[in-house]
Formats: C-alpha cells, sequence, structure tokens
C-alpha cells in the first residue's frame, strides 16, 4: 500500500484542520495509508473533529517523526504551510524523504504567500497549491484537488 | 552519553540567543553576520542530537577560539531563532565534516 504524509504546521490558521482532515479523506479514497505529523496543539483539533477517527487513523508528532524520517519512508509529502517555519519544515522533510510532494501554501498577506512559494520553489521540486486564503478552506480545496487529479494522470 | 540539544537548551542557561521568533532567512543573516568561520549543511543533518531544519544550504556558524557554534533553531508555531552556544573540539571536528562545500 502506498503511504503518505501530511506535514502540518502550527494550527494558528483556521483552514488547516478542515484541510487536513480533507486531505486524508482525498488521499485514502486514492488507495494512500496517511499519517498526519502535527504538533500536539494542531493534533488536538484533529481529535476533537474526528473523536472515532473516522477519517484520520493514524498521527504522529512532528518532532518524534522528523527524529526518526529516512528516505523511503513515504510515498507523498504533502505539506501544509501558511508561516515561515512551515516552509523550513517543508522543504526539510522534503529532502530527507526525496520523493514526491505537495505543498499546500495559504496566506492572508499576497506577498507573504509570494514568499513563501519562491523560497519552496527555490530549493525543492514539489508541486505547489498556493492560494490567498485564512478562513474559508475552498480555493484552497479546489487547487488541492486539481493538483492530485495531476499526481493521478 | 550522547550531547542533545533539546535538553541543553532546557537544563542549562550557557548559550546565547542572538535572535528569536524570527524568519529563517533573516537568521542565516545573523549567523553570517555574527560567525568568524561558517559551513553550509543539508536540511535534516544532525547537529548535536537534532535534526537541522531550514533551506539549503543551512549556514552553521563555527567560532573556534570561542569553542562555540550558532545555529538556526525552528519551532512550527514560534518561527526561527538563532543560539550560540559551546561545544568541546571534538564536535566542531564532527560539524565540519557536514559541510557541502558550496
Amino acid at each position: 500500500m502506498k503511504k503518505a504524509l501530511v506535514l502540518l504546521g502550527c494550527p494558528e490558521a483556521p483552514s488547516q484542520n478542515p484541510m487536513a482532515v480533507y486531505s486524508v479523506y482525498k488521499l485514502t479514497s486514492l488507495g494512500y495509508q496517511v499519517t498526519v505529523a502535527s504538533t500536539p496543539s494542531a493534533l488536538k483539533l484533529l481529535e476533537v473533529s474526528d473523536p472515532e477517527e473516522f477519517y484520520v487513523k493514524n498521527k504522529i508528532d512532528i518532532e518524534t517523526c522528523l527524529e526518526n524520517l529516512e528516505e523511503g519512508s513515504f510515498d507523498l509529502l504533502v505539506g501544509f504551510v501558511h508561516k515561515d517555519a512551515a516552509v523550513s519544515y517543508f522543504v526539510t522533510f522534503y529532502h530527507i524523504l526525496n520523493t514526491n510532494s505537495i505543498a499546500v501554501v495559504f496566506e492572508k498577506d499576497p506577498e507573504l504567500l509570494e514568499n513563501y512559494v519562491e523560497s519552496i520553489t527555490g530549493s525543492t521540486n514539489a508541486t505547489i497549491v498556493s492560494a490567498r486564503a485564512y478562513h474559508n478552506p475552498t480555493p484552497i480545496r479546489v487547487k488541492f484537488d486539481r493538483a492530485l487529479k495531476k499526481l493521478e494522470d | 552519553m550522547t550531547f542533545c540539544l533539546e535538553t541543553y537548551l532546557q537544563e542549562s542557561e550557557n548559550y546565547e540567543i542572538l535572535i528569536s521568533r524570527a524568519g529563517f532567512k533573516d537568521c542565516i543573516e545573523v549567523i553570517e553576520d555574527h560567525a568568524p568561520e561558517t559551513i553550509h549543511v543539508k536540511p535534516g543533518e544532525k547537529i548535536l542530537g537534532v535534526r537541522i531544519i531550514g533551506i539549503p544550504p543551512i549556514t552553521i556558524g563555527i567560532d573556534e577560539k570561542k569553542g562555540t557554534i550558532t545555529l538556526p533553531y525552528t519551532k512550527p508555531c514560534y518561527g526561527t531563532a538563532v543560539v550560540e552556544l559551546p561545544v568541546d573540539k571534538e564536535e566542531i571536528v564532527n560539524i565540519k565534516a557536514l559541510d557541502i562545500k558550496e
């Protein structure tokens, strides 16, 4: 079975948690075994959103995941990026895993959004999904679906 | 016992934070301005027991005279900080061996 890692950033942005659940749902439906790596606070949001683990079955602390990560551990990396630190984490996970990767970049400030996208473009070959978004996950979801479709074609 | 940066920062006061809650690029500039010698490493390399997080090539500062290294330290919700801390000579040799020599 193909394995995907969904990497969450700081849970401050409201769109991240619904997009995390949605991405796990989509990737599972595409045949991936999905693990979500996150901070303890982002994990709490997931646990409350999906109390019976209907969608999110495998969760791991981001630091523990990073510590034990090796090339080949996952077939796909999906990282949510809405802070400078999340850019650094995504790029680091990308370089360790050396596999197909999608960076889901979202920010309400267009300048910051552009900076994050440039940093990822300049240091990885990841597919980038970017949207000006904060509260509303729809623009991110639509572009994420398109990127997944491309990946599967 | 193996040196662990996480534990060291929690238990010791013998380190200096040069900048905190900053962007990664700003932190790299601080390291380059501060350290007399720099090397560059790949993201994910382990230094002092932790994986170094950032955008390659990641600059690590070395001050052999003071016996310190200066490195970026990133946490998801707090951004990146630059920490200068003392390390022994042997560790400096190990860290220099990670240089990707641009």
